[in-house]
Order: structure tokens, then sequence, then C-alpha cells
């Protein structure tokens, strides 16, 4: 995993994505034949292929979860709203940096504090802000601007065959793409990479992807949802971290098709790579965009099964990881069976 | 016509898997069209060639709804998830049909009180299904999670009342087949898609219409209908008025120009109609009309008692005046 | 002509999403004089086109239509159902007369509410549902069908300089393109210029993305309302005559913002700021996203009591909003 810590730290929210994609674009432009920005800062590679035929298409997004300034109060507090999905749970306690340059904490009254009846209930985004130090609107409006970014600031860590961090959702995608171009060879057929922003709020990036690309079939890349804890009943978990990579029938809006999923199962099948059924049809991706624009691109949906995601800390299986490269290589290995 | 709703509203096709549904659609057209073809996800386009250079398009979706494993218990049971919109009323001690196996569907509850809060507060969260198997290996082999299950239903007939599952839309289909066999010189291009996963997002139509860009598309889809006891009293819509010209739902405002056009060959002719607005739901018309640089499009409805169960009901009369319509409106809307 | 006598004739021209042919027919007229060319598309958009020098394309987006009723059934002894286009408080709708528009003209009705007298005391806890509104249409000449579209029937006023009535959302957008067309007059814009009426927005409808598409532009500004004078936790207060209002977030292009930003500091117009972490809320959320992707930015006009027959503007901030868009559209990489 050379990518995945440092892509996993890199503050990149929903509109604010080009320090991610400054970093892939450094690292990748080397190893392809062209990269390109599109309008809506997209980033896409191509590794063309030899015969110069048929169009694969691999799809990550890049853009993560988090929140905008949303207010300067006049005692210096930021208020805050999220961008994407965020649960308003998991955000009081927590360290964030804003704009790429000035920490600040997301605090909440003490308990000694609280009255018992708040004790347990939900905050609300609206009574929460970030202290950055300091006691005045003025001395705020110098160091930060409402609509600016806001990231958590967990650091990536590795330990007993496990990575714990941020945004592996969908930093995770964007590292197997990665990774995959610096192994690959070259195919008869075009290999694109997208790169995509804006997916948490609606599969923005990807909207305008099959117009230009014109893919033949996609495979989007994602950190999907695990659900395997205590404290859900195993009937309801959506992945089994450590079981292999996911693979997607059917999610929000789009069904895949039973030949892409026959392929995908009988490549891992053939190859020996673990891999399981998504089983919860909640959530969306890109590939009900690609799916659905342009002509359309029939699209399948391989992911790292990743616990606690939209969440400052998110945990992966590095064996899935693993076996998440090794699948989508003998995918393009046997890229052909995907034109029929 | 009877014999053809009842063959396509019987089949297997819920949202992603309709192959059998467009195998029976192109049986039955064969020789009334001038060519066929699966676009990228799988939509079913077939077409009429026509002398006036215009091209209209007609669109039913194929899909209807259904479950989907998503989880086999160590004794076999298993757990699904809803494909469209699916209540999960009707299927309270009724059959789930897979391509390999039946299942029964019922709900949990360890205690009468639990019993009873699952039935109050029904949903698939609380649902399971029994497919007569022992252990996860016995289920595993007949209906591997991903596994897509359809009502176990037939089709009836009460009089002109016919009654089945899967009405919603394979009487659209039905009547977009019979336009296409009666339609013997067309004046227009006529081009006819029979879409794919509607049920689940008008997922087909959003590229259905793409290659085509026609300069009118209608959907004929399914509407509710008020005529039975305490119905819905904000819809005026009834079985055996006609096929309803829809002026607005939940998903798109119908083409004015269009609407104004069906109103106006229906009175020419003399074919019944009705003039619709459902407060809930979509059809595919919001997608065509969102298509590239838009489709001006509508949608021609068939009023449906029970829709989304497994005794969806139309009336033929309504069949019959609907497909009328749409003969008028492809020789002579554009 | 001056800009609250354009304000009051499009509030009092009707046109709910679906139906903007009439308010489409007075832009026109008015827009005709100051620009080169209009047109409308397949999806009844007009477009006004004012030729640059080929260096770009720039289209400024407004939508014509306003927040209104569909009749969707008629009741026994002079009594009809209602269904909203677009989203209505039943706050603001009881007891008020509305115009219908019958296949005959337009007509009246009563959306009725009863005395005090006679109600029960838990009724007045609450505001009816949706589905117990009515309308009494007993007052009507003319015959009223399932599919009529109404709006409330009231015309706008002036209160201390302000312009109040229905349909400034997003009449005050049009009037501001419509008067910055006026001010581009004498100049000569490098880039091509499209002033956009687009339709349904109000339904989500395809009207603005499909033009966008067909167009293909490299950048556009999307012109619509936003919330004065309602203070939100943790948003700035946005202020009636205090300028027109950028948006940031996701859905506008940041740097094409900060050109306006500093475009309109230099020209000494005072703006403010709105951020929309997720969803703009207006017709930019699905421009930024058409076809290949357009740069795309949000100007706001600041109104009370958006989607009321009472939305209240100031001319000033229309005025200035027309002189952003002018200012912008001449600089545009000169």
């Amino acid at each position: 995993m050379l990518y995945l810590k440092e892509l996993t730290e890199i503050g990149g929210v929903s509109g604010d994505e080009s320090r991610v994609r400054d970093f892939i674009a450094s690292k990748i432009k080397d190893k392809v034949d062209e990269t390109h920005v599109d309008k809506l800062g997209n980033l896409i590679a191509l590794k063309k292929g030899k015969k110069n035929g048929k169009r694969f298409l691999l799809a990550a997004h890049m853009d993560e979860i988090g929140f905008m300034v949303t207010n300067i109060e006049d005692d210096g507090t930021l208020s805050f709203s999220p961008i994407g999905g965020v649960d308003p749970r998991v955000v009081p306690g927590k360290r964030v940096k804003i704009a790429d340059k000035v920490t600040g904490v997301i605090g909440y009254k003490a308990i000694h504090l609280q009255k018992k009846e708040e004790i347990f209930k939900v905050p609300a985004f609206e009574n929460l802000r970030i202290y950055i130090g300091t006691d005045s609107k003025e001395a705020s409006s110098k160091l930060v601007n409402i609509g600016d970014s806001v990231v958590f600031t967990t650091e990536y860590r590795e330990e007993n065959g496990r990575a714990t961090g941020k945004a592996f959702d969908d930093r995770a995608g964007c590292s197997v793409m990665m990774d995959l171009i610096d192994n690959i060879d070259r195919y008869d057929f075009d290999v694109y990479f997208a790169f995509l922003v804006q997916e948490e709020v609606g599969l923005r990036g990807s909207a305008v992807i099959a117009e230009q690309i014109q893919p033949d079939v996609a495979i989007v890349l994602e950190g999907t949802t695990a659900g395997d804890n205590p404290e859900v009943p195993e009937y309801k978990w959506a992945t089994h971290i450590g079981d292999g990579p996911a693979v997607t029938f059917m999610h929000r809006g789009y069904v895949v098709s039973s030949k892409v999923v026959q392929n995908i199962m009988s490549i891992a099948q053939k190859n020996g790579i673990p891999y399981q059924a998504k089983r919860r049809t909640a959530g969306g991706t890109d590939a009900a965009r690609l799916a659905g624009t342009w002509r359309g691109v029939p699209s399948g949906v391989i992911s790292v099964p990743s616990r606690y995601i939209h969440s400052p800390v998110s945990m992966i299986d590095l064996n899935d990881y693993h076996n998440t490269v090794r699948l989508v290589e003998k995918i393009l290995d046997e890229g052909e069976v995907f034109f029929k | 016509m009877i014999e053809t709703i009842r063959k396509l509203a019987e089949a297997y096709g819920p949202s992603g898997r309709e192959e059998d549904v467009h195998r029976i659609i192109l049986e039955e057209l064969k020789n009334h069209i001038d060519g066929y073809k699966f676009d990228r996800v799988g939509n079913l386009i077939v077409w009429k060639d026509g002398k006036s250079g215009k091209k209209v398009m007609l669109d039913a979706h194929s899909d209807e709804i259904g479950l989907v494993v998503t989880n086999i218990d160590k004794n076999g049971f298993l757990r699904v998830e809803t494909v469209g919109g699916v209540p999960p009323h009707p299927y309270v001690g009724q059959r789930v049909k897979f391509p390999q196996c039946t299942g029964i569907v019922y709900v949990e509850g360890e205690t009468s009180q639990d019993m009873k809060k699952n039935f109050s507060n029904l949903s698939f969260d609380v649902m399971y299904v029994d497919i007569g198997a022992s252990s996860y290996e016995e289920a595993q082999k007949v209906a591997p999670i991903g596994t897509f299950g359809v009502y176990d239903s037939r089709f009836m007939q009460n009089g002109d009342f016919l009654t089945s599952k899967a009405m919603d839309d394979r009487v659209g289909c039905a009547v977009v087949i019979e336009v296409l066999k009666r339609l013997n010189s067309p004046n227009n291009t006529v081009y006819c898609s029979f879409s794919t996963q509607e049920e689940i997002g008008l997922m087909g139509a959003r590229v259905a219409g793409y290659d085509i860009m026609p300069e009118a598309c209608i959907a004929i889809d399914v509407t509710a209908s008020s005529d039975t006891p305490k119905a819905f009293k904000r819809h005026a819509m009834v079985l055996k008025k006609g096929p309803a010209i829809k002026v607005k739902d939940r998903a798109s405002i119908s083409d004015r120009k269009i609407v104004d056009k069906l109103i106006e060959l229906a009175e020419e002719s003399g074919i019944p109609y009705q003039m619709e607005v459902l407060i809930m739901g979509g059809t595919n018309a919001a997608a065509f009309q969102a298509t590239a640089s838009g489709i001006a499009s509508a949608t021609v409805s068939i009023p449906t008692r029970y829709v989304h169960t497994p005794s969806e009901t139309v009336h033929l009369d309504d069949i019959k005046n609907c497909v009328n319509l749409l003969i008028e409106y492809v020789q002579k809307g554009v | 002509m001056d800009i609250k006598k354009i304000l009051v004739e499009l509030s009092n021209t009707d046109g709910p999403s679906g139906y903007e042919e009439a308010v489409l027919q007075k832009i026109e007229k008015l827009i005709a004089p100051y620009v080169d060319r209009t047109w409308r598309n397949s999806m009844s958009t007009l477009i006004a086109e004012k030729r640059g020098n080929g260096k770009g394309k720039l289209g400024v987006f407004a939508h014509a239509d306003e927040v209104g009723f569909v009749i969707s059934k008629i009741e026994e002894d002079g009594f009809a159902r209602i269904e909203v286009t677009g989203g209505i408080d039943p706050k603001v709708s009881m007891a008020q007369r509305v115009k219908i528009y019958t296949r005959d003209g337009a007509t009246s009705g009563v959306i009725g509410f009863l005395a005090p007298h006679l109600q029960k005391e838990e009724d007045r806890k609450s505001m009816p549902h949706p589905d117990n509104i009515f309308v009494d249409i007993s007052c009507s000449e003319k015959r009223v069908r399932v599919g009529d579209v109404s709006v409330p029937d009231v015309e706008a006023c002036e209160i201390n300089s302000k312009i109040s009535g229905k349909a400034l959302d997003n009449r005050s957008g049009c009037a501001s393109l419509i008067w910055a067309a006026k001010m581009l007059q004498k100049i000569r814009n490098e880039w091509d210029l499209y002033f956009i009426f687009s339709s349904e927005e109000e339904i989500a409808g395809p009207g603005a993305r499909t033009i966008a598409y067909e167009l293909n532009l490299d950048k556009a500004i999307v012109v619509d309302v936003t919330h004065a004078n309602e203070k939100v936790p943790g948003y700035p207060l946005i202020k009636l005559g205090e300028g027109p209002v950028l948006t940031i977030g996701p859905m506008v292009d940041k740097s094409f913002k900060d050109k306006i930003s500093e475009i309109c500091s230099r020209n000494g117009l005072k703006t403010q700021i709105e951020p929309a972490p997720i969803h703009s809320g207006t017709d930019a959320d699905e421009v930024q996203i058409a076809r290949i992707g357009i740069s795309t930015t949000v100007v706001s006009i600041p109104l009370l009591f958006m989607h009321s027959p009472v939305e209240t503007v100031d001319p000033k901030d229309v005025e200035e909003t027309a002189r952003l868009i002018a200012v912008v559209a001449a600089e545009m990489e000169v």
C-alpha cells in the first residue's frame, strides 16, 4: 500500500479535491499515456490499448465527507454544516483542519455542566461550533472564510493486518487504482482511470464522465460499509471485513447486470481470490450515474469493505485491500469477456 | 390481446432481470417490426419505419417490483430486501417466486407482543422467506445471495376485469405490442422501448432515448384508480372511463402540447379518455424529458386497482381504447 | 419601462410549472429590442441571444415558472380537489381566491376555510392536511376539469418602495436578465451571451439542464431568489436591500465565483454570501453537471416569504443583480 497512508491523510472534501488530485497526478503522470482534468475537476488518465478498440473504465472518487464553514459567529467560533452524509453523533470532541491551514476543535459543554436530559440527546449541527483559539469575529475572519472546507485530522495506522484512518471511502478505491497503474501492462483495449469529484454530494463528478470517455464498460471501486459489529445482527451486515472484496449486485437506483456480476465472481473463483457479495442494497455509487448518462455504460461495483465509514475513524482489512487489487488486475487480464 | 397480457404478466422480470419478458415481447413482435436491438444497458428497442422523416417514440417498462435475497441463515431461511416500491403486507403468508424455487414469506416474533408490534409496523426487516431448505448450503444452491424474486400470482379474469401481478407495466408492454401489430403503414418512424429498471429509479429510460431523440415520446404506464370503497379522494381516475392522459405526477409534468394533441385526437375519433393528476409516483416520461437536449414527453396511463400488489386489476376496454388513442397519436400527432 | 413596472407586470402574468407560455411571451417582448434573436427549444425554453465575438459561451439562467396548483378531482356540488406544483405551505394557501385556467379561459375559485364558529376544538390545533383541502368552484362560470392549472389570484403592489406579489420567485430573476440585456445594449460583449428563461424549476424539472446540454455552454450564471431576513442558526443573515447573494458550495465553480466577487468590488457592487454545503436548491445543481460539465455560479436576489402570494423584493437588489450580470458579461475574457 504505497499510497494509502498519504491518500487518506490529505484533506479533500466534496468540491475541494484539488490537493488529492495534485497528489495522484504527481504520482501517475509518468506511468500513463495521458492525463487530463475536466471542467468539474475529475482527473482522467489513460493507458492506451494496443488495438485501440474498446474502452474499459475504472473509477473511484477522490472526495471525502467533511464540513463547510457556514458562519463566523460573534464569539469567534465557527458554525459549520456537513458536506455529504455525516451523523452528528460522531462529531463532538474531534480535532479538525480548516482550509488545510487552521487547526480547530469541535468541543461540547462538559458533562459536569449538562442537565441529565441533555446527556443522551443527539447533538444538532446548528448547535455545534468549531473553536480556533480566537474570541472575536474579526480575529477569526483574518484566519478563515465562510465556505472554507473542514476535514477530520485522523492519521493512518497499520496494526495487526488492519488499517485505521479516515476516508477509506473512497481513498481505498483511489489507492487500488494507483496500484493498478503501477502494476498493469498494456492490454488490447484502452484502460481509463477516472478519479472523480463530488460523489458524496450526489454522484456529481461521474455525471459528466460517460459523455467524455464513452466507455464500453466500467467498474467502480469503492470503500463500502461493513456493519459487522456486535450491535448489529448478522443478517443486517452489509459485508464482513476479512472476507474479501465485496461485489455489489444492486444498490440504490441500480441493478448490476447478471452478466457483469457473474463475470466478476467467476474470475475471482478461477483465480482463488476470496470475495463476498455485498448483502445490503442501501447506499449508492457512481455506477448509477455511469449507467444512466449518455448511451449508458454497463457498470459493476467492487469495494474494499470498511467499518465506520463517514466517521473520523474507519477500518479496513489489508488482505481485503490486496485481494481487491488482485481481483481487478485479473478482471483486466480477462477484460474482453466484459465487452461481449 | 388477453393472451398476450397473460403471458407477459405471468413472466418473471424483476428490475435488472428482464430477459424473459424481452424474449416474449420479441416473439410477439416477429414479422411486425423492421428491426430491434438491445442497447448498452439492456433496454429492448424496436422500430417500424415511416416515410415522414419524423420519429415518435413509445415506452413501456418491462420490469416489475420484487425482492432480492440478501442473507441466508444457518437453518436455510432467507432474508430479503425490496426491489422497487414493494409493500410488505401483500407478502405475509404469500409466496415469492425465485427462478429455481418458491418461498413462503412470513413475520418473526418471539412473543405475542413482538408479533403485534411487527404486524402493526410491518417491514422486511422483521420478515423472512422459507424455501424448504434446512441449512445454509441447501438454500445457497437454489437461492444464493443476489437472487431476485417476484410475486407468485396467476392471471385471472372477472368478465372484462383482468387481474395479475405485474400489470405494472406488462399491460403497457401489451398495448405497445398491439399498436405495432395494427400499424400497417406508419406515417412516422415509430420507435418503441421496452425499458429496464424503471421501478428502482427510471434507470433504463435515462439512456433509451439518447440515440433516437424523437420529436415526441409517450410513456405508457399504470396509474391509480379511485373507484373502490373509500378510495383516495384526491384522485379522479377510475376504470372503464378510458386511458388516462396524465397532466402531472411527482416526477414530471407532461408536455402541454402533447397533452392537448392527445385530447384533440381522442375527441375527434370518439375515443373515451380521462384526465389524470397523480399525487404520488412517477413514470419514465421524466427520464426522457431530461435526456440530452430534451425530448418532449408525456404519459398515457391505464387506470389500475391495487397497484404493486399481486392482484393489479385493469379493464379491457381501457386497454383497447389506449391502443386506439396511441395509434391516432403515432399517425397524426407529430 | 422601469424595473418596478417590469416586476409588477411579470408577477401578474400567470405561469405555473409546465404552463409558462404567457410569461415567456411577455418576457420575449420585453427583451427582444436588446438582443440579436430569440427562439424556443423542444422543451419550450425561451433563449435570447446576444452575439459576441465567439470567445466562449456564457448562459445566464432564470426560471420562468412559479409555484401553483393543479385540479386533481372534481367533486359534486361545485367543489374540486387540488395538488400543488412545487412546495407550497398550507399556511399561506388557505382562504384565498385562485385563478383557474380552463380549456375555455381563466375563471375563479376559492380555497375555502370553515368559519371558527363551526370548528371542532381538535381541528383548531393543526393545519388541514393536503388531502382535506378543497377549492370552491361554484363561482366559476366556465367548466373546470381535472388537469386545469391554477395560481393565487393576487396583483402585485408597492410597499414602501418594495414590490410585493406572487411569483417574484423567479420573476425578479427574469426581470434582472431583461434589465441586464438593456444595460448591455451599447456594449459589445466578447463572449456569446444567452439569456435563458427555463421551465419547471419548481418541480425540479429538466428545463435548464436540457438547454445547457444543447447550447454546450462554457460558463453559466443561474439567477434565482433566496431567503432574506430569516436568521437560520449557523448561517449568515441575508438582508433585503443589501445586494445580490453569491452562493459558495460544490455546485459552484469557486474560481468563477471569485472572479465575479473581484469584478463586483472593482465596480462598487455590494454582494452577500450564501453557503450551500450540498445543494443550492436552484437549477445550478443540474446545469453544472450537464453534458461534459459547465463552470457555474449562482446569484440570488434576496426575497421575503418565498412561495407565498406576498413574496417581497427590493427593486434595488434586482437592479444591482442586473448590473452584476451586465458587468460580468461585459468583462468576460476581454
